[in-house]
């Protein structure tokens, strides 16, 4: 039997909104524990390493260093450290050709969720 | 110590169904198989674990109920477990605690997935994706490939683990496989053939993956006062451990290190009663070639991994033989059945009767380890054989 199945979520943010409207704009809002100042980002409603369920919204530069990075058919994705964030994130990489060890959040495209990192040289400054 | 008696089990060919059968030819055929094996007949089953990935794989929700009625099964406990890659090892250990707390007295664990017949590659491939943060690493695209390579990048960065190593063990289980009856890719291939595979995720290559699989595996669990002979031989479930680590995989402290399974592991272990030196076999959640190393590395089996599997612990004739079935990599891995069909294996080698290549003398303990995520939820058996 051949069956098709069309689905259109609308997934409501809740309390990240916030940061998924920061990103929307390509910018990187994280979360600071108020109790040990950890800063994550992507943020954490509970933070990841003393547990504190008060967070503050805190701008970061959107910068970031890569750590690792694989390369697939389809494009390729690092392991990056954001500057000012304690762990690291995941993220695609929206110029995949390009070889650059840092670089700085880009806008999703097509405003779609999950985290996109320009490559670019150190020293460039767009902001 | 658990009493949980694995009073029998049976599983179809995990492959890429082209015979026009169904899952829920697989679930009977599995089911039914697994209850003779068991010495019992259908109507002595009074609760029902089926584990399932996912929905957008079986296109049924609420399938408990449905393979219940498929299984002519009415009036009894059913229940669906899911655990990513380790719904099916979820659901042997939902099993044996509804055993163990009184509530059924013979329970049938039923895997299934129809991971490669029912959707292209490419879909199944997106909704993996959703497997880890949807909101953060699903939607931007990455694969389990692609993360899976992130974590063992790590790995090899600390533990001196090559690729070298990685394409030994997808030669090896696929060879193991070769002896497997029921194995999707019981392939006769070389490192060669893997260095010369297409690149997927660096520095993962196609053969160091494990495929995507159609099919079913049963197991039925009871206590032995529920069985005619007492469970006379077969081998008991002794101890189970289930821990979770942080989705991201960002956040962990260690990204290349399964760690909560270690975790999991000494919870089985403490329930076992067993030292992790007395295991003498084991199925190992080898999705990727890489992440059996480094889940044997998080479950403590070794204290320098990479020096064993160069030393040849890990192979047949080795002190530890691992994934004599072909583990994912050459049995395969439809899901839900994945970690039923652990069970099973450990099981039938414990009690000198599986159906593939045998460990040359049965030990006293078997280990099953599955995982959901990049080793985000994991689910850890230790089967002991029957004194």
């Amino acid at each position: 039997m051949k069956y098709r199945l069309t689905l259109d979520y609308t997934v409501p943010e809740g309390t990240l909104a916030p940061y998924f409207d920061a990103l929307r704009q390509g910018q990187a809002l994280a979360a600071q524990c108020t109790s040990c100042a950890a800063t994550s980002f992507p943020p954490r409603p509970i933070c990841g390493a003393c547990g504190g369920r008060e967070m503050n919204w805190r701008d970061l530069t959107g910068r970031a260093g890569v750590v690792r990075r694989t390369d697939t058919e389809n494009g390729a994705f690092a392991l990056v450290r954001f500057d000012g964030a304690d762990g690291l994130a995941t993220v695609a990489l929206a110029n995949p050709a390009e070889r650059q060890a840092a670089g700085r959040l880009a806008v999703p495209p097509d405003a779609r969720p999950g985290l996109w990192l320009q490559l670019e040289n150190e020293d460039d400054d767009h902001a | 110590m658990s009493g949980v008696v694995v009073a029998g089990g049976a599983m179809t060919p995990f492959n890429r169904r082209k015979d026009g059968s169904g899952m829920r030819d697989w679930a009977r055929a599995a089911f039914f198989d697994a209850v003779a094996d068991a010495r019992l007949e259908a109507g002595d089953i009074d609760a029902l674990v089926v584990a399932s990935e996912s929905d957008f794989f079986t296109l049924q929700l609420n399938p408990a109920a449905l393979i219940a009625d498929e299984l002519g099964l009415f009036g009894i406990a059913a229940q669906r477990v899911e655990g990513g890659g380790a719904s099916g090892h979820l659901a042997v250990h939902a099993g044996a605690a509804m055993v163990m707390a009184g509530r059924a007295r013979r329970v049938a664990v039923v895997g299934l997935e129809p991971s490669a017949s029912h959707l292209p590659g490419a879909a199944v491939g997106a909704l993996y994706g959703l497997s880890f943060d949807a909101w953060t690493d699903g939607m931007t695209g990455i694969d389990s490939t692609s993360l899976y390579a992130l974590s063992v990048q790590a790995f090899m960065e600390e533990t001196g683990a090559g690729q070298d190593d990685f394409a030994a063990i997808a030669v090896r289980n696929r060879q193991n496989a070769r002896a497997n009856p029921n194995a999707h890719l019981p392939l006769d291939i070389a490192a060669a053939d893997v260095a010369a595979s297409p690149v997927i995720a660096q520095p993962y290559r196609r053969l160091d993956c494990s495929p995507l699989s159609d099919g079913a595996a049963c197991v039925i669990l009871a206590g032995a006062a529920g069985l005619p002979d007492g469970g006379a031989g077969r081998a008991r479930i002794a101890g189970m451990g289930v821990a979770n680590d942080r989705v991201r995989l960002g956040e962990r402290a260690r990204p290349g290190r399964f760690e909560a399974k270690g975790v999991a592991m000494r919870r089985a272990l403490a329930e076992a009663g067993a030292t992790a030196a007395e295991i003498g076999l084991a199925e190992i959640y080898d999705s990727y070639s890489g992440a059996q190393l480094q889940a044997l590395d998080g479950l403590g089996l070794a204290g320098d991994v990479v020096g064993a599997e160069r030393e040849g612990v890990f192979a047949a004739d080795g002190a530890l033989p691992v994934n004599l079935s072909g583990g994912l990599l050459g049995q395969g891995a439809p899901v839900g059945a994945t970690g039923v069909a652990q069970v099973l294996a450990c099981a039938l080698q414990l009690e000198g009767r599986y159906f593939g290549r045998r460990v040359a003398t049965p030990p006293r303990y078997a280990l099953a380890d599955t995982h959901g995520g990049v080793a985000t939820l994991n689910a850890v058996s230790i089967l002991e054989a029957a004194r």
